[in-house]
């Protein structure tokens, strides 16, 4: 008997891993055709852009296979298994894999062509840069489709370690190696405590699979589960660091600002789609059960991230930190809609995918007025903005005010969805500081917003952005109006998306 | 019994080399701490079944990764002093007060019987980790972890391309 006769074959499914493939083989195809052909960085461009929508379409084709798969009947029970649990249910091709990839690949064409100034700025390293960003943005669509946490710990690093690259690809400055070094160095602190979280999960449970663990869990009853609580409490802080929570936020602000401005909107929205997606996976598949151990400490940490961010906010001069703290603030309100528990999935879905819209179109104007290859805006560059670059101004304006959640913007909707899930879960308390914050936030929001109109304006010209940035920061602005005014399509698209 | 006289034995000189990577003056002393402490991890593993990894272990770790670390250590120089001066007050006092708060906390779990490990899911007799046994399991159920692996590699290498591949002394807005 050979070996291979003792194997039973890895059960593939190709069609739950094709965004991805795109991806990841259209990152290696970038390498290789700059090294051999030396195209322009234009054509790089146009080719990554093309990447991503082609993984975009392959997303289209599994939401239309995730449908079918729904109306499975009793006696397609194999079939089932086999095209949603493929490669022995590592992974799992269900709406919130898929709604994980619409949002994840939206920011990455949104990004890719709002930091395009960059890329041309690196030279020769754009290549590089490209393939580090597609690279990433397949790490995070790992952890969105993950029920194994092997595979959501391999995702993470995936996506991180190319951020902290991407973070310090402008070695000619030190803000930029500043930058890179500190996020690496506290991203791998978090993803070791991850680590150990999982690591004692699997010491508390008997196995990494989550819907194993559920089983497990829903089949005993546990009178003495210290280990596992420890191990889910650290996964939970391994992932508030990843999307930038109080107490685990202190990187972000730094890097926002010394990372290349291009970069940056990327960055942060990409980190947060791909931390609360394997943070949602894990707390409502694994544990939904202990809902009431964990729901208390999500809770603490999301009251603490939104006065948190939003009080620091006020007093920050550099438009980058304060889109930092601002981002703090905005995890604590996407965790008021996680301590609702599944229930809640719909509301966090939809609160990230404007966010992290907005999140990309604000850093992009950032880029535009204060250079994509730069570190640091402070606030002087934007006094008058109006006058010497009113269209810069008109979407800026309207990115911030989706985030300070006005009515008829996005944010306002994303807002109220989330809050009225933490409302009905029984956390009064948490809706009563969740409101007072955006109280709060609505003040430094409104402080740009003041300043480019109403100061004098200070004598530097601003470049006009590119077609590329123009039509990226359109798209962003027209998604946050047209959403806040119908936001019944997103809603029910991001209904669908719970977890299998 | 055989198992427990190992465990304490190695188990003693882990945490023995450990403490010395901490406390050793001499950087060369701490290399060998480590290496005492990665070997004798590396026994614990054979104790329990994990063979390959035992092996590995033992030459990636205490073989490749610490000769490198003994490389650079001679490299910089062994008599060198080094500034250990700290420069955030109260660092110590901090430390100190949460390592006294963390031990009292899994003192009062173990007390109160709050631990409590849980057998593997897994039925029958634990597996050996012979070569065969990981192989087999690595290209069928482990199949899509170990090919995201590569997404890795391939990230080190663009990565560090990307890194290395600037003109020191010049400015990234010049590059137009």
């Amino acid at each position: 008997m050979t070996f291979a006769q003792v194997l039973t074959p890895p059960s593939v499914g190709w069609i739950a891993i094709a965004p991805e493939i795109v991806l990841g083989v259209g990152a290696a195809l970038i390498l290789l055709f700059d090294v051999q052909y030396k195209p322009k960085r234009t054509h790089l461009g146009l080719a990554t852009a093309a990447i991503v929508a082609t993984a975009f379409a392959f997303a289209i084709v599994q939401y239309d296979r995730v449908q079918t798969l729904s109306q499975a009947t009793a006696d397609q029970a194999a079939d089932f298994v086999a095209t949603a649990f493929p490669f022995d249910a590592m992974i799992v091709l269900d709406a919130n894999a898929v709604f994980g990839r619409f949002a994840m690949l939206l920011v990455t064409g949104l990004g890719l062509a709002a930091g395009w100034r960059l890329f041309e700025r690196l030279g020769a390293r754009a290549a590089e840069g490209l393939a580090l960003m597609l690279l990433s943005a397949t790490g995070f669509m790992f952890m969105a489709s993950s029920t194994h946490l092997m595979m959501v710990f391999l995702g993470l690093e995936v996506g991180s370690i190319a951020l902290y690259v991407l973070a310090g690809i402008t070695r000619e400055r030190t803000e930029s190696d500043e930058a890179a070094i500190k996020y690496f160095l506290l991203g791998s602190v978090a993803s070791a405590v991850f680590i150990y979280g999982v690591a004692l999960t699997y010491a508390g449970s008997g196995s990494m699979n989550l819907l194993e663990i559920q089983g497990v869990l829903a089949r005993n009853i546990f009178t003495r589960p210290a280990v596992l609580l420890i191990g889910i409490a650290l996964m939970v802080v391994g992932m508030g660091f990843k999307v930038s929570a109080a107490p685990f936020h202190s990187w972000a602000p730094d890097v926002y600002q010394g990372a290349p401005g291009g970069i940056v909107g990327y960055m942060a929205a990409a980190a947060k789609i791909g931390g609360f997606a394997a943070l949602i996976r894990i707390l409502f598949t694994a544990f939904p059960d202990f809902i009431s151990t964990w729901g208390p400490l999500v809770a603490g940490i999301a009251a603490l991230s939104m006065l948190l961010g939003s009080t620091v906010a006020l007093v920050q001069d550099d438009i980058r930190r304060m889109l930092g703290y601002s981002g703090v603030a905005h995890a604590g309100f996407i965790l008021t809609g996680v301590v609702a528990g599944g229930a809640g999935t719909g509301e966090v879905w939809f609160y990230l995918g404007v966010y992290t819209v907005q999140l990309v179109g604000a850093f992009g104007v950032v880029a535009a007025v204060t250079g994509a290859a730069t570190s640091g805006a402070g606030i002087d560059a934007f006094r008058g903005l109006s006058k010497r670059a009113p269209f810069l101004a008109a979407t800026f304006t309207v990115l911030l005010l989706g985030m300070a959640g006005l009515p008829l913007t996005s944010g306002f909707v994303a807002k109220f969805g989330v809050f009225t899930e933490a409302w009905q879960a029984g956390y009064e308390w948490l809706v009563i500081v969740a409101v007072l914050a955006s109280v709060i936030a609505f003040f430094f929001y409104l402080r740009v917003i003041v300043a480019m109109y109403m100061e004098e304006p200070v004598d530097e010209a601003v470049a006009p952005p590119g077609i590329s940035v123009r039509a990226s920061l359109a798209l962003a602005s027209l998604i946050t109006i047209v959403i806040g005014i119908v936001p019944g399509p997103l809603l029910s698209l991001a209904g669908e998306a719970s977890p299998l | 019994m055989v198992e427990l006289v190992i465990f304490v034995l190695l188990g003693t000189g882990a945490i023995a080399g450990a403490l010395s990577v901490i406390f050793a003056k001499n950087p060369v002393y701490a290399a060998m701490g480590l290496l005492g402490t990665l070997f004798s991890l590396g026994v614990f593993y054979v104790v329990n079944l994990g063979h390959l990894i035992a092996a590995v272990q033992v030459i990636v770790y205490a073989g490749a990764v610490l000769t490198l670390f003994l490389f650079v250590i001679m490299m910089i120089g062994v008599d060198r002093v080094e500034d250990t001066s700290e420069t955030i007050r109260y660092q110590r006092q901090l430390v100190i007060g949460l390592a006294a708060i963390l031990g009292v906390t899994i003192a009062a779990l173990v007390i109160g019987g709050e631990f409590a490990w849980v057998p593997l899911a897994v039925d029958g007799p634990i597996p050996n980790g012979t070569v065969e046994n990981i192989a087999g399991i690595m290209f069928t159920d482990w199949l899509l972890p170990f090919e995201v692996t590569a997404l890795l590699l391939t990230i080190g290498a663009a990565g560090a391309i990307a890194l290395a591949y600037y003109a020191p002394g010049t400015s990234v807005e010049d590059a137009e």
